[in-house]
Parts: structure tokens; C-alpha cells; sequence
């Protein structure tokens, strides 16, 4: 438990996970990569993993994606947990803030993603219940709309304004403000 | 497709934005607008917007402010209800909430986001406040106090003259949109303290008389800082308000502007100012700012070659609150933190959550009381201070802001106010008060005046 390395042994001699997507894909994983998942942990706690836990919500390519981020984390969270004990270690400090590191540019590099992907990260960890890759995916969308008018929005995430002309005209009235 | 986010989703992405991102977000298509009108009338779910300056301009006309967001670096403007803005006097700001002191020297606060407002008792309902009628029993002039009784008895003062010399600063509990909440408003004589529930239709005094400075609430209690440094908590969450006091005084003199503030893990601090008065109009090193546009105001006790003078706020001195040691512990530097200074209630925000911000900065608008109610013409000093190596940036160059009323630090609340508000009887929970023992009922004690107090009043109806 000493060192972030250790995180790695221990997820490896843990049981394994098989998730299937909606498609049909299966996906062998390690608890403590599957339990990032609020939704998983409760049918692992529940014994109901056995042969597999369908994923009707989620596409074997979102779901590739889903696993690639609680991969990394699940480490980082092992790693986390290991060093918490030697706190006042000035050279543990420095292994956690690399690692700290090397996880914000992992998940920059993560977002890279085109519009649809990104929302379908979203419901995915809405749906399993992955609060790390959902903050991180709302916070992506938010930063994206930030500055922008509700054509550009829309624009960008391929939106349909379904408001009426005297709905839009009602929004603008109390709030002309904002769009100038 | 993209319809197809649930609306928790949405307000969950709608509560990291700021207002003015929320409100364009909230027009996109009936789903996203479902969510905003949600988030409206829910309270912003942001636990902490970005603060805008709240500012008028002779340009945006009488009815109207413009908010600039420190965030988007962008001004806007906003229409705002009667009476008009710029007539008015800013008092305090909290919640998203201003409080203003209208031309017959009224109270309300006004949600400038969402055009709420509320009529606050009458002024004539604080305690040594007397309306004065003429012949047709219309409040005519107000009888009141400066900063001391003199010794011949209460001046008397225009309608609109009074909230020059009457009122300091304003304070709100919680949000009003709520329906409830307290105000709380520091005024004369001996920079006093009294209060309003929601609903009440008059004043009541909170004693002791004790140069109090600025006020917080935090769990359920008000934090009041004196002159002196000392902090008073009181506890409004019985019909009679307790008090005690907490911290010492740790001066014999006052200082001239004292903040306390609430920082993100908890504690209490002290922000100690001093104003270096320096008339800067004819220095050859700096050029001051242009005034707004025609934006000079007459005042017919100054002489006509009036210069407009600038004054500067000394360093602020920063001091963690000890309680259980009783002492005050001088910090160099805020860490992450920022602060927001002004006739606003004192802000620190935690610049990790606010990107847009900078650590260690201390976010100032002057509010000198001499400059905010007495000396219209003088340039304000608003901006942004390093506390690193105390350099200065400005807000917006040039100025934007007209110097009057003095512009203030809002955090926008979209909130939109309950229908009901007012007739709402409800008790909110409140944090567990200390043992009542060490309380002072407030209106079961009288008050000595310190020679000191004395001094200090005569030392300011000189300045006056």
C-alpha cells in the first residue's frame, strides 16, 4: 500500500467483470475498473454479475471509451489511496502530484471528442453512474457554451429550436439583456 | 440529438455556468429553456457565480445599470424598476441582491437580474428617525442625529439629504426570493445596528452602540466586526435577538474600514484598511482617469474650482480570526483565495473554482463612507490588488462607471422571487446556538459609551 504502483497489482489479482454492451460486445474488466460505476457496485454487492452485466443504454464504442476512462482512474484511485497513509512524505507528495498531473492531461486528451460522442459519454455515465465522467463531461459541455449565442449553441451540438416565435419572443423580452 | 439530455443533466451543466451564459443557454430549445425556467425558480444551483461589478453610466440613462462580469470581461446592460437607479444610493449588496437608499431616503432591495423588489420599512421607523410634516400632513424633512446626539438636540434634514448622513451599510441573512430573510443595516448614531424580518413593517433596534463596521452571517448567526476589531455574534432565531461578544477589541483607536469575512473552509477573517487621502488631480506621474462623460455632479457647499480628487486604500492588512486564543493572527497572503471588498457583504471566493479569477487578489471597490455619501467628484478607486507584490490592475480602462452611486460587487442570483413572499410563517432550520448562558439579551442591557467612542465622533464631526 505504500506506493501508486501498487494500485496495479492489486486490481490485478481482482475479479474479473464482463460487461456487454448494447451491441452485443463483451468487455472483460477488473472490479475495481468496474465499480467506478455506482450502478455496477450495487449489481456486484447484489451477486448478480455472473454471466455478464448487459448494458442495453451503452454502445460497445462508447462503452470502449466508458472503460478507458475507469481504467485510468480506478489506478489513479488505487494510487491515491496508498500514499494517503505517508501524507507528510515530501517524495510520495511529488509521485501524487506527476500522477495528478499526468491524469488532468489524460482527461484533456480525453474530451477530444467530436460533439455526439461527448454527449453519448454523458448519458453513459449518467446511466452507470460514474460521478468522475460525468462531472468532467458536463463541465466540457458547459466550457463550450460558455460566450456563446443560442444560434452558435445550437449550431454546434446540432439542436432543433423547437421554441414558437412567441416563446422565443417571450425568453428575449425578459432577458434582452444577455444577447446584446 | 441533442435533446435527448435528460433535464437533470442539464441542470447539471447549467449550474457550473454563469448567469449570462445560463440566461442564452435557457433560449437554445424548449428542452434547455425547461431546465433554466427550473433553475430559476429552484435558486441558482452555482454554488458561487463569478461577482459583477454593478455600476450606472450617465449614457444608459436613468433606469437603467450596467453589470460588468469579471468572467466574461464584457459589460451589460440592465432595465431596471422605479425608482430609478441612479437616484438611488447603494448601500449593500448580498444574494445577488442590492440594497438602496432611494431619494426620500426609503429602503428597498432589488434583484437587478430579475427586476425584484422589495419596499423595506419606512426610514421613519428606525429608532431616532422623525418624520416632519408640513400643513398638509405630508412627511415634509426627517429629525434624526448625524454620528452623535449633539448636545442641541437632532438636526434636521431633507428627504433625500438624511440617507447621506443616517445610513452605512446593508446587510441580507439569506436570499430574499426565499421570503425569508433578515436585513440588517449599520446607521447612526454610533454606527448602531437594526434590523427587519422579513414581513415586519418597522426597524428594531439591536444594541450595543459600538462603531460596527461590517457584518457576515454564517450558521444561522451574525458576525458583526467593530471599529475596534471586536466581533459581536448575534442570534436571530428567537423573537429576542441574543448577543455576545466573541472577540475582544484588539485596538483603542478605529480604523477606517474593518471586513470581516467568511473563508472557504470556514474561518473568520479580519481585513483592515486605512485610506491615504491624496489629492492627485495635478500629478505629472499619473494621469487620472477621465470622469465619465458629463458626469460631474454639483455640489453647492464646494468651491468652484473644485478639483476632483483621488484618494488610495492603504495596503489592507489581513488577519485570521483565533477565537479560542481571542487574538488576531496576521497573514501575508490569501493562498487561493480572493477576495471581494466594498459596500458588498465581504466575499472570499476559492480561485480554483473560479478560473477566472486571480489567487491571492484582492477585489476592491472604495467605499469610503466620506466618498460614497459626501464627496461625489472624487475618483473612485475600484480595481484589483496583487497582494504578492501589492501592484494594482483596473477593472475596465477607460472607466465605464459613473462615480455615482458608488459602484458595487453583485454575485447575479436568478432566482425569481416567490409569489407568496412575505405571507410565508415558515421557520427555517437553524444551526444549533450556543448555550444560551453566555448570551446578553440585547434589550435587557444599557450601554456605556467609552470615552474613546466620544473622541472619535468629535474627531468626525470635524472631517463632516
Amino acid at each position: 500500500m505504500a506506493s501508486a504502483g501498487s494500485g496495479d497489482e492489486k486490481a490485478a489479482a481482482a475479479a474479473m467483470i464482463t460487461l456487454i454492451s448494447s451491441d452485443n460486445e463483451k468487455f472483460e474488466v477488473t472490479e475495481a475498473t468496474a465499480t467506478l460505476s455506482q450502478t455496477i457496485r450495487h449489481m456486484i454487492e447484489d451477486g448478480c454479475t455472473d454471466g455478464g452485466v448487459p448494458l442495453p443504454n451503452v454502445t460497445s464504442k462508447i462503452l470502449a471509451r466508458v472503460i478507458e476512462y475507469c481504467k485510468k482512474h480506478a489506478t489513479a484511485a488505487a494510487g491515491e489511496e496508498g500514499s494517503s497513509s505517508s501524507f507528510s512524505d515530501a517524495a510520495f507528495l511529488e509521485v501524487d502530484r506527476a500522477f495528478l498531473e499526468e491524469l488532468e492531461e489524460f482527461d484533456d486528451a480525453f474530451l477530444e471528442v467530436d460533439r455526439a460522442t461527448l454527449f453519448d459519454l454523458i448519458l453513459a455515465a449518467n446511466y452507470l453512474d460514474i460521478k468522475g465522467l460525468l462531472n468532467l463531461t458536463c463541465q466540457k459541455v458547459a466550457d463550450s457554451v460558455k460566450g456563446k449565442t443560442p444560434e452558435q449553441i445550437r449550431e454546434m451540438y446540432n439542436i432543433v429550436n423547437d421554441l414558437t416565435p412567441e416563446e422565443e419572443a417571450e425568453i428575449r423580452r425578459e432577458t434582452q439583456w444577455a444577447f446584446e | 440529438m441533442a435533446s435527448g439530455l435528460p433535464e437533470d443533466i442539464l441542470l447539471q451543466i447549467f449550474a457550473v455556468l454563469d448567469v449570462p451564459d445560463l440566461v442564452r443557454a435557457g433560449s437554445v430549445c424548449s428542452a434547455w429553456h425547461g431546465a433554466y425556467t427550473s433553475l430559476c425558480s429552484l435558486g441558482c444551483l452555482k454554488q458561487s457565480q463569478t461577482p459583477c461589478l454593478l455600476y450606472t453610466a450617465k449614457s444608459r440613462g436613468q433606469s437603467a445599470a450596467g453589470l460588468y462580469s469579471l468572467a466574461e470581461k464584457k459589460p451589460y446592460t440592465l432595465a431596471l424598476p422605479d425608482p430609478p437607479i441612479r437616484s438611488r444610493y447603494f448601500l449593500g449588496s448580498a444574494y445577488g441582491w442590492i440594497i438602496t437608499a432611494d431619494e426620500r431616503s426609503e429602503l428597498h432591495l432589488l434583484n437587478p437580474i430579475t427586476g425584484d423588489q422589495i419596499a423595506l420599512p419606512s426610514v421613519t421607523t428606525f429608532e431616532h428617525v422623525t418624520p416632519i410634516y408640513d400643513k398638509n400632513g405630508t412627511v415634509e424633512e426627517y429629525s434624526s442625529y448625524c454620528a452623535l446626539p449633539g448636545p442641541h438636540g437632532p438636526s434636521t434634514y431633507s428627504l433625500s439629504k438624511l440617507r447621506e448622513f443616517f445610513f452605512h451599510k446593508a446587510f441580507l441573512s439569506s436570499d430574499p426570493s426565499t421570503g425569508d430573510y433578515i436585513v440588517v443595516v449599520i446607521h447612526n448614531t454610533y454606527y448602531r445596528l437594526s434590523f427587519a424580518r422579513s414581513g415586519d413593517d418597522r426597524w428594531t433596534s439591536l444594541p450595543p452602540q459600538c462603531y460596527f463596521a461590517d457584518c457576515i452571517f454564517k450558521d444561522g448567526l451574525m458576525y458583526a466586526v467593530n471599529g475596534f476589531g471586536a466581533i459581536h455574534v448575534f442570534d436571530f432565531s428567537e423573537p429576542v435577538v441574543k448577543q455576545k461578544v466573541i472577540l475582544e477589541a484588539k485596538r483603542d483607536y478605529i480604523f477606517e474600514r474593518v471586513y470581516v469575512v467568511q473563508t472557504p473552509c470556514g474561518d473568520l477573517m479580519q481585513i483592515w484598511s486605512d485610506v491615504d487621502w491624496e489629492l492627485e488631480a495635478v500629478s505629472e506621474e499619473s494621469e487620472p482617469d477621465p470622469l465619465e462623460e458629463d458626469d460631474s455632479f454639483s455640489e453647492p457647499d464646494l468651491p468652484s474650482d473644485y478639483e476632483p480628487s483621488r484618494h488610495h486604500c492603504t495596503p489592507f492588512k489581513l488577519f485570521k480570526v483565533d477565537l479560542t486564543a481571542n487574538k488576531l493572527v496576521e497573514i501575508s497572503s490569501l493562498g487561493e483565495n480572493v477576495l471581494f471588498i466594498g459596500q458588498n457583504q465581504t466575499v472570499c471566493l476559492n480561485a480554483q473554482e473560479h478560473p477566472q479569477l486571480k489567487a491571492n487578489h484582492i477585489y476592491f471597490t472604495d467605499n469610503d463612507e466620506y466618498a460614497v455619501f459626501a464627496r461625489k467628484n472624487m475618483i473612485r478607486d475600484i480595481g484589483v490588488l496583487n497582494l504578492c507584490d501589492n501592484s494594482k490592475e483596473k477593472i475596465t480602462s477607460p472607466q465605464i462607471w459613473s462615480n455615482w452611486p458608488s459602484p458595487v460587487w453583485i454575485t447575479p442570483n436568478l432566482r425569481k422571487m416567490n409569489s407568496d413572499v412575505g405571507g410565508s410563517t415558515e421557520e427555517t432550520a437553524r444551526a444549533q446556538a450556543p448555550p444560551s448562558s453566555s448570551w446578553t439579551v440585547v434589550f435587557a442591557h444599557g450601554w456605556s459609551v467609552a470615552f474613546v467612542f466620544l473622541l472619535f465622533s468629535l474627531l468626525m464631526s470635524w472631517f463632516m
